[in-house]
């Protein structure tokens, strides 16, 4: 469950469930509902760290799990950067140099746009059931809440870093509360915490995405969705890189 | 005979005897050149190696902020966020008698991409001219020229060239984090390509006038990583570190002055083993000097029972004898001595200014580019010449003595019959 | 014949009365036999125990690998499996297998490790568990956990240092990310399972050693690799060794190139060669300073001997016996003195420094501190080339020096010669 799908972002409807369902097929559930098909989104990226605070207006095309592309409409300096995403590639334009540049192995650790997700968090895309054993852990009432917390376990083989990753998701509505991370002295990592549930694009979604790494609490990167569409008919072609030097309409 | 001082005839035997005076005094001036002149050469090549390893890139003293290591963080320039003036700083710095040279230093990791092929690199801001004269960096510099101050343009080495295939005169695009959560990126010339011949050098830096550099990453000028200072003897370095924390340390921002020991301790462990590797050798020699000193002497004294026989039966007395060959032996070690030293203090000297260059001598040979020269060079061999000079002295001393005693100690009539 | 006979007889008795005298020259001689014999094994060794460990952390003696992977480091520019089968074959030659000490198949790759704490680049070697022990001793570079062994496979032995920024202990996930062979990006999941430490910056912060069959799997290499690192017994067969190799690839039809370390790893080379000059210049004050002590002794006693000449030549000894007699007696000290300096010399040696000679003693405590890939203890080397110049060296010195009182004892006038001497 890696923070790239939510910031590349997340659509969602309000299943329809029928019956009683096994603790993997619901963690399934949240995932696929929160990345749809094909979607674009408008979000404001604001990031705060220890040195400098920054609000970023950014423009998300997705397709399935492979393709993204994201572009910067401001600040001004930055307008116009762009990231494309195919599997497990990455390039960037910059406007300013007019140049694609592709992001080497070596560089994937590197914070995409200062953000608290690196490029490796966007090219890692989940695949949350292959990688994890989920467990049912708690099922009740929570601050008065209906909700259910499962404990995502990585599989042994699986090339994920994580040691643990913790989930809690509203019975009622199957909107996830908040995505713990854990590296594997047991140490809480990452938190990322959704909020505003509005519905957007004809679906209930989390419009507010809060990541802190635990291990500076006074940093965040904080999404909120200003608008969402589902399945608008994108297809593999649109994710190139003449789109991604010459714009998206 | 008896009216002459002990001393005049110790004097004047040495001049009666001038086979064995020299021959005596050959073998204590060589053992004493010897023993000086290779405890220069080791001292020098140990004094070379931590030179040579210190002056590529690290310098012999660093001046960060005090939590820059080991993050390295953009953000930790030296005097916060506000940076410091640096020319005042530059000044009081250099004011130190040790301190050679000092020059400012920026540091951003970044990207750094031609055509289709890009690279992951440490980009490495720079003041030009006082880089020059603190690191020996830039004398690589193998194809083009230095950047020029203020210019958008970068320096690269030989397998980052490579690797991006580019030449001089040719575009790149940096890419930075900058200081200021954007993405710094922008278009400069290759203006020139350095060959260190050490890999991760020549595949990893990229350099760019520090001010160029700032603008990228969005740093003002007053803010920098690194101060590098250059100590010429290495290991004055740390004495100057302290000295510098204390003068300069309190009346400005707060400063972590680091010498090379501390900054790089594999280093200072390396050279400590390579000392003892070579005192070893050191100590073989000594023994050996000492030995043939001491034998040509016994030997000689040895010879002499004769001689002492016929003072002795003579009427001199015992005293007088050892007080006169004492008086010899002396005069013998000190003229030797400072043979010695009139030969050997030259020769270091000459040898240091002129170092053997191991590279003409061997046809095709290079050390890491033009970085490292392949020469071997002398140090003074500080308290050697005092040392030696006192070990050999001893030795020559005791190594005549001992024989004289026993010579006097044996009738006189015995000896002169062969007995 | 009777003449030399007596020569003998006579030369014997004068070292034996002369008792002093000859213990004296002897012992210039045999101790400056003993202190070349040692220093020069213990300079042998230092030498050749700097190259082993050079070449064993780097590529070996003799390395097979793409032609042109020196220019740059890319896993495309690997050893086929075919190249690999036809070096593995040629190294089983009858005339180079002797030579072999050690041969270790390796991956190099550059990297990404990414834990929760952080992404590093970093330096991937796949290694065979079974054949690097006997060739790379990072296993006794060991600080925590295990070396890699035979059948590992999701396995990873890290530089304490990068293992400390990493922000991992042992049985952690480390996830890497590499290129692969064919351009796309792999990703391998890897566990901790030990830490070294060299004392080099550059190895204990970059390398990763994972399992060859891991490395090829993820990188898509199949049987290739990039580099197989040939150790052999001994530095100085590395020309021969790498000039047959070179054959045999080529009768084989290969063509991957065989590099010698000093081909593969120009440092070491030029520092190597720096390190051989130093000991030149030592070596020859050495010489000089042993060689000036025999001399010294020698003339030192035929000064005295003025008046012995003079009584010979006056019982009719004919001044070319004289001159014979000095020579000879200097031939059976040079003799004795050889055998005790070299028995010495050996024996003084192995006695001190069969178990290494550890200089960590002499370096105070600070050394503990941080392990460096010298060692702190060498290891005498005896080589019979070299002990045999030593022992030719103070021979000829021995020899040479009683030359010039053989000439003088030619020259001596009698009368001069029976004067008293004071």
């Amino acid at each position: 469950m890696r923070p790239a799908r939510w910031c590349m972002l997340a659509l969602a409807f309000p299943a329809s469930l029928a019956g009683q369902r096994t603790p993997r097929e619901i963690v399934d559930h949240v995932d696929r509902m929160l990345r749809g098909n094909s979607s674009r989104a408008e979000v404001t990226m604001e990031i705060s760290t220890a040195h400098w605070a920054r609000s970023m207006d950014v423009a998300i095309w997705s397709l399935g799990t492979e393709y993204s592309l994201i572009r910067i409409g401001a600040p001004p300096k930055d307008a116009g950067t762009a990231t494309l995403k195919i599997d497990n590639e990455i390039w960037n334009y910059l406007p300013r140099v007019d140049r694609t540049i592709k992001i080497p192995s070596s560089m994937m650790g590197a914070a995409w746009m200062g953000s608290h997700f690196t490029n490796d968090d966007l090219v890692k895309e989940s695949r949350i059931i292959d990688d994890y054993e989920i467990d049912l852990s708690f099922e009740g009432a929570r601050d008065g809440v209906d909700v259910w917390e499962f404990v995502l376990t990585p599989k042994a083989e699986a090339a994920v870093i994580w040691g643990r990753i913790e989930e809690r998701v509203r019975r009622a509505d199957y909107m996830p509360i908040w995505v713990h991370y854990f590296d594997e002295r047991g140490e809480l990592s990452r938190i990322i915490t959704f909020s505003e549930y509005r519905r957007m694009g004809g679906r209930l979604v989390p419009t507010v995405m809060t990541v802190v790494p635990s291990d500076k609490p006074d940093e965040s990167t904080i999404i909120r969705y200003r608008e969402l569409e589902f399945d608008v008919g994108l297809d593999p072609s649109f994710f190139s890189l003449r789109r991604l030097r010459a714009g998206t309409r | 005979m008896n009216t002459l001082p002990w001393w005049r005839i110790g004097w004047r035997n040495l001049g009666r005897n001038r086979r064995r005076t020299l021959l005596t005094a050959l073998g204590l001036a060589v053992g004493y050149t010897s023993v000086v002149v290779l405890t220069g050469l080791t001292n020098g090549i140990i004094d070379d190696m931590v030179e040579n390893a210190t002056s590529v890139i690290t310098g012999q003293i660093a001046v960060q902020a005090p939590d820059y290591l080991p993050e390295r963080s953009i953000y930790e320039t030296i005097g916060g966020r506000d940076g410091v003036n640096l020319a005042p700083l530059l000044a009081a710095l250099s004011n130190d008698p040790a301190v050679a040279a000092a020059a400012p230093r920026v540091y951003a990791g970044g990207l750094v991409s031609s055509g289709a092929s890009t690279a992951g690199t440490l980009l490495l801001g720079i003041d030009v001219d006082r880089e020059a004269a603190t690191s020996r960096l830039l004398s690589a510099l193998a194809e083009g020229r230095l950047p020029t101050a203020g210019a958008r343009e970068v320096l690269i080495g030989r397998e980052l060239a490579k690797q991006l295939d580019v030449a001089p005169g040719d575009e790149l695009v940096l890419v930075a984090p900058a200081a200021d959560g954007s993405l710094g990126n922008d278009l400069y010339s290759v203006s020139g390509i350095y060959s260190s011949g050490m890999s991760d050098l020549d595949n990893n830096y990229a350099l760019l006038p520090i001010r160029t550099l700032q603008e990228l990453v969005a740093l003002d000028a007053g803010r920098v990583h690194e101060i590098a200072l250059r100590v010429l003897d290495p290991w004055d370095a740390p004495d100057a570190a302290a000295r510098l924390t204390t003068s300069v340390g309190p009346d400005a921002v707060s400063l972590d002055i680091r010498p090379w020991t501390t900054l790089r301790p594999e280093l200072r462990d390396y050279a400590t083993l390579a000392k003892s590797s070579m005192w070893i050798l050191l100590v073989v020699v000594f023994a050996m000097a000492i030995f043939g000193v001491a034998n040509t002497l016994l030997m000689a004294t040895f010879e002499r029972r004769r001689e002492f026989a016929l003072l002795l039966a003579l009427g001199t007395t015992p005293r007088r004898i050892v007080a006169a060959l004492l008086a010899e032996a002396t005069a013998l070690s000190l003229i030797s001595v400072l043979v010695g030293v009139a030969t050997s203090v030259p020769l270091i000297a000459w040898w240091r200014h002129a170092p053997l260059d191991l590279g003409s001598l061997m046809g095709d040979f290079t050390m890491a580019g033009a970085l490292v020269r392949p020469v071997l060079r002398t140090s003074s061999p500080g308290g050697m010449y005092v040392l030696a000079a006192v070990a050999l002295l001893a030795t020559a001393l005791l190594a005549s003595l001992y024989p004289a005693f026993r010579a006097t100690r044996v009738p006189p009539a015995d000896t002169l019959a062969g007995r | 014949m009777e003449r030399l006979r007596l020569l003998l007889r006579l030369a014997l008795r004068n070292v034996r009365r002369q008792a002093r005298r000859s213990l004296l020259t002897a012992s210039a001689m045999v101790v400056g036999l003993a202190l070349l014999i040692l220093s020069r094994t213990l300079a042998d060794g230092a030498h050749e125990q700097w190259i082993d460990s050079g070449v064993r952390l780097g590529s070996g003696h003799v390395t097979v690998q793409h032609p042109e992977f020196r220019a740059r480091r890319s896993i495309e520019r690997h050893v086929t499996a075919a190249d690999r089968e036809a070096a593995e074959s040629a190294l089983r030659d009858p005339h180079v297998a002797p030579l072999v000490r050690a041969v270790a198949p390796r991956i190099e790759a550059a990297a990404l490790a990414v834990t929760p704490g952080s992404a590093l680049p970093v330096a991937i070697i796949g290694i065979d568990p079974r054949a690097e022990p006997a060739f790379s001793e990072m296993e006794q570079r060991l600080t925590d956990g295990r070396f890699l062994e035979p059948g590992d496979r999701l396995h990873a032995f890290v530089g304490e240092a990068l293992a400390n920024r990493l922000q991992v202990e042992l049985g952690h996930r480390v996830v890497l990310t590499a290129q692969t062979v064919d351009g796309a990006i792999g990703e391998q999941l890897v566990r901790l399972t030990g830490t070294f430490r060299t004392g080099i910056p550059e190895v204990d912060e970059r390398l990763v050693f994972v399992p060859l069959a891991t490395a090829q799997e993820w990188l898509g290499l199949g049987d290739a690799i990039t580099s197989l690192g040939v150790l052999l017994d001994e530095s100085w067969s590395v020309p021969n060794a790498a000039r047959r190799l070179r054959t045999l690839m080529r009768e084989r039809e290969a063509t991957a190139a065989v590099l010698t370390w000093r081909e593969a790893m120009p440092e070491l080379d030029a520092a190597v060669r720096m390190d051989d000059y130093g000991d030149y210049v030592f070596h020859i004050i050495l010489f000089v300073i042993v060689a000036l002590a025999i001399v010294n002794t020698v003339l030192m006693s035929v000064l005295y001997r003025t008046r012995e000449f003079g009584v010979l030549q006056a019982l009719g000894v004919r001044k070319r016996d004289g001159a014979a007699l000095v020579v000879v007696e200097s031939m059976i000290l040079t003799g004795v003195s050889g055998v005790v300096g070299l028995v010495l010399g050996l024996g003084a040696t192995w006695l001190f420094f069969r178990n290494g000679l550890d200089l960590s003693s002499l370096m105070g405590d600070q050394m503990t501190a941080a392990g460096t890939v010298i060692e702190a203890v060498f290891y005498p080397r005896f080589r019979l080339a070299q002990i045999g110049v030593s022992l030719a060296f103070v021979a000829a010195i021995g020899l040479l020096a009683s030359l010039y009182p053989a000439y003088r004892a030619t020259r001596i006038d009698i009368a001069e010669a029976m004067k008293f001497e004071a």
